[in-house]
């Protein structure tokens, strides 16, 4: 059982975004960084966001925090929404597309920058979705 | 007939009443009073779509299908009704659909049921949360009320894990907003319905439809008050059109037309009202002086706040693409019009679109009149006759003898309307439109009469008989008064109709173009989708191009297909096209089809360039149409394209 944002969450992502994503095929060399900002989580209504970074495919960092910004770094790409939306897209009922384009997601900049982003993300995102199991009600 | 002259209403099965219900189209049109019929009132005091005609036929068919069982709230929906027919009179105006037939079948069916058969909707947080706000008898989580909403917020096939709200001011909304994202649960604002009916049977359900959680009925948001002073209205968002335009003609003004149920807040957020009206009284900001907003945040801010971010600029580019709104728009403070009394309608046929874009453009750019729009044939037909029949022969006297094609038409007054006749060879005037309303029924019936026979052999027909001695005879042929088109109707209306048609505005161009009551008869027992955008209008062949691709595409699919409008925006440097396709909404296979053209026109259009698709248009209303419609858009890059298409594949679904 993983749950989402907890230490254990960042571990296993590394893990399995190392082992299991090819930089070239699964994540096209991309090279970006993106602050994830989750808002609204239950059971006390708090803040906390993850900061990712891959450079050409490799993941280079992957934390968490809490409140809306990540000090040390300033991530290209922001996205921020609900707890529940995000539980939505990691649960698979929700596409990182759809959820950016019903604004559930809303992005910090150019909607079409990170609509770009989308597809070389996807395999971050499989992953993510593989390894979350468990969420706060 | 009975001795008090009522005829006894022959019991409809609940089979009959399913098929009825399936026709509908939910236009909305039974929620606000267009014929001077008066309005459901069990709607009317309860609000929730379920206690109006158009949600009891949608219960009518969730039942059938088995996604709701019957709930207590079932009994309480059938009782409101008193199978008045004020429904029966609104809905067979439009589709010919009978409502009431369908509530007293849904009234039998509930009296037969046995009290084990109805469910117990248990009562949760939530529910107790929104009514803290908003009083116990304005949200619920019955499934049965629920279910109202399908297709007109809610997708055919979701779980009904669903709520819904009934707000009647900008601080509940915003409670609700704020109650909503601390419980992490989406929600959604409704209005009239009409966009999102349009969109349901399509691939744009997913998008654009709730897929779980709190539905915001804006219905009661029912503030309008004219300022005749400043010439504007501020409207609540529960106000529909047709209400705002009856209420500012009271006071000789107008206001910015379109769809007549389409409420006017939801209309200004999501299209900024693409209306005929809008190369004389603008589009998106153009419409308002102020909007109060509620945001995702659940804050209230006026457009009009001094100490905040441009409300009015958005990104520009085809990716800039929003599938809800992004704020909810609860009240607007709306520009309205003078009325001129010397305001006539003056219509010029043409046989081609070339003849007929290049007058429209001119007289765009030279600002000649209030409303400017082309028409096509088949809009026509649709709109003037009474039933599907006779719109169909309509169309094909027009199209096969007359060659009535298109036609420009122009609001304007006596000045303007002596610049549009100098400009062209005939015209048809405001009476002989007055005898093709009153005179479709035999207009219909010409068809291989030996009069349109004679007719099509003249060089120029529509010269003939607009402008030439023909004109006398068509007048005497179509026989044209309110009794005669009242007999088309069911037997037990046609007294009611014979009133209906003998009131002056029925056959009022002028009126007809402000109240748009008749544009719903293009979704009468079958539905349309109607894509397009605006486009540079500075080429003229590659605007008239695009109109081509769209007619390419409903050949390529083999679906009924028509140019529907094109209006001039921005002093003719735009003007808006919707392309129509025309479907049965209860057929699979078609649904695909609507759905392909759907997203390849969209494609196609992009990759021409020049345009804004109505996609890209979808949410942009409270911006300055400045920034939305410029820069003119260039083609896009193939590289733009398939980005666009992968954009398209996980937004929409991969099988497109
Ligand atoms: C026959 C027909 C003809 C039409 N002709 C025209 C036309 O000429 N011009 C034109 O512009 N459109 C036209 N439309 C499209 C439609 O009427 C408009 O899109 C209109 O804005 C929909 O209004 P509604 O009240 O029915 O909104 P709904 O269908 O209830 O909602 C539409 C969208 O707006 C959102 N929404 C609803 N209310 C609000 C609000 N107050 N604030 C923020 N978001 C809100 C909803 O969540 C939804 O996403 C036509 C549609 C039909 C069926």
């Amino acid at each position: 059982m993983v749950k989402f944002l907890s230490e254990e969450w960042i571990e296993i992502g590394k893990k399995y975004m190392i082992e299991k994503l090819d930089p070239v095929k699964d994540l096209k060399s991309i090279t970006t960084s993106l602050l994830g900002v989750v808002e609204h989580i239950p059971p006390d209504d708090s803040t906390m966001n993850f900061y990712l970074e891959l450079e050409g495919g490799k993941l280079k960092d992957f934390i968490v925090n809490t409140g809306y910004t990540f000090e040390e770094k300033e991530a290209a790409y922001e996205i921020k929404g609900n707890y529940g939306t995000y539980k939505s897209v990691l649960k698979g009922e929700m596409s990182l597309g759809i959820a950016v384009l019903k604004n559930r997601l809303k992005v910090k900049g150019s909607k079409m920058a990170a609509l770009k982003l989308i597809k070389p993300l996807d395999g971050v995102i499989v992953s993510l979705q593989e390894i979350t199991d468990e969420f706060e009600e | 007939m009975t001795s008090d002259n009522v005829l006894v209403m022959e019991k409809t099965s609940f089979k009959d009443a399913v098929t009825i219900a399936k026709k509908g189209t939910h236009c909305g049109m039974c929620r606000f009073d267009f014929l001077g019929s008066g309005v459901c009132p069990a709607g009317r005091k309860h609000g929730f779509l379920a206690y109006w005609p158009q949600g009891r036929m949608e219960i009518v068919k969730q039942l059938d299908s088995g996604r709701v069982k019957p709930t207590e709230k079932l009994k309480d929906i059938v009782n409101s009704c008193n199978l008045c027919g004020i429904c029966d009179k609104q809905c067979n105006f439009i589709t010919q659909l009978r409502p009431e037939k369908v509530a007293g079948a849904l009234k039998e069916y509930v009296d037969s049921l046995d009290e084990s058969e109805i469910q117990h909707v248990p009562e949760d947080d939530i529910l107790h949360g929104l009514r803290e706000i908003v009083g116990d008898d304005w949200a619920t989580n019955d499934p049965i009320i629920i279910s109202a909403y399908t297709m007109t917020i809610l997708p055919p096939d979701n779980k009904l894990n669903y709520y819904v709200v009934m707000p009647e001011n900008t601080e509940q909304i915003s409670k609700i907003v704020k109650f909503a994202n601390k419980n992490n649960v989406p929600y959604l604002p409704r209005s009239g319905g009409t966009a999102f009916s349009a969109a349901a049977p399509t691939v744009l359900v997913k998008g654009l439809s709730l897929e779980q959680g709190i539905i915001i009925d804006l219905y009661r948001l029912r503030n309008l008050e004219i300022h005749p002073d400043s010439q504007t209205a501020t409207i609540g968002a529960g106000i529909t059109m047709f209400e705002l335009q009856k209420e500012a003609l009271n006071h000789k003004l107008r206001a910015l037309a379109a769809e007549a149920g389409a409420h006017v807040c939801s209309n200004i957020l999501t299209t900024g009202i693409i209306s005929t009206w809008g190369n004389k009284y603008g589009a998106f900001a153009d419409n308002f002086i102020d909007l109060t907003t509620v945001d995702d945040e659940g804050n209230i801010k006026k457009h009009s706040d001094w100490e905040r971010n441009n409300p009015y600029s958005t990104e520009p580019g085809f990716t800039n693409l929003s599938l809800t709104p992004s704020v909810i728009v609860t009240e607007a403070v709306v520009k309205l019009h003078p009325v001129f009394d010397d305001e006539e309608a003056v219509l010029v046929p043409f046989d081609n679109i070339r003849d007929a874009f290049r007058l429209l453009i001119k007289l765009g750019k030279r600002d000649v009149g209030l409303s400017l729009a082309v028409l096509s044939r088949k809009y026509l037909a649709e709109f003037l006759s009474p039933t599907i029949q006779i719109s169909k022969d309509f169309d094909y006297v027009c199209k096969n003898y007359l060659k009535l094609n298109y036609v420009v038409a122009v609001i304007c007054d006596q000045n303007d309307k002596k610049i549009v006749e100098d400009m062209v060879n005939c015209t048809i005037d405001q009476s002989l439109m007055k005898s093709l309303i009153l005179g479709a029924p035999r207009f219909s019936k010409l068809r291989d009469s030996e009069f349109l026979k004679i007719l099509s052999e003249e060089e120029d027909p529509l010269k003939a008989i607009f402008a030439g001695p023909m004109r006398k005879h068509l007048e005497k042929a179509l026989d044209p008064s309110p009794e005669q088109v009242s007999k088309v109707f069911d037997e037990d209306l046609q007294d009611f109709f014979k009133k209906v048609y003998s009131k002056p505005e029925m056959t009022d161009i002028v009126w007809l173009h402000a109240f748009r009551i008749l544009p719903t008869r293009m979704m009468r027992q079958q539905m349309f989708m109607g894509p397009g955008g605006a486009m540079w209008t500075g080429d003229e062949d590659h605007y008239l191009n695009w109109i081509q691709m769209f007619a390419d595409m409903g050949d390529k699919l083999d679906v009924e297909h028509s140019l529907g409008f094109i209006s001039p925006l921005d002093h003719g440097k735009f003007a808006y096209m919707e392309y129509d396709y025309y479907y049965d909404h209860n057929d699979p296979e078609e649904r695909n089809k609507i759905s392909k053209i759907t997203v390849d026109s969209m494609e196609q259009s992009l990759v021409m360039g020049k345009v804004l698709t109505i996609l890209n248009y979808l949410y942009k209303g409270i911006y300055r149409k400045e920034h939305v419609l410029y820069p003119i858009a260039k083609g896009i890059s193939e590289e733009e394209q398939e980005l666009f298409k992968e954009l398209l594949g996980t937004v929409l679904g991969e099988e497109i």
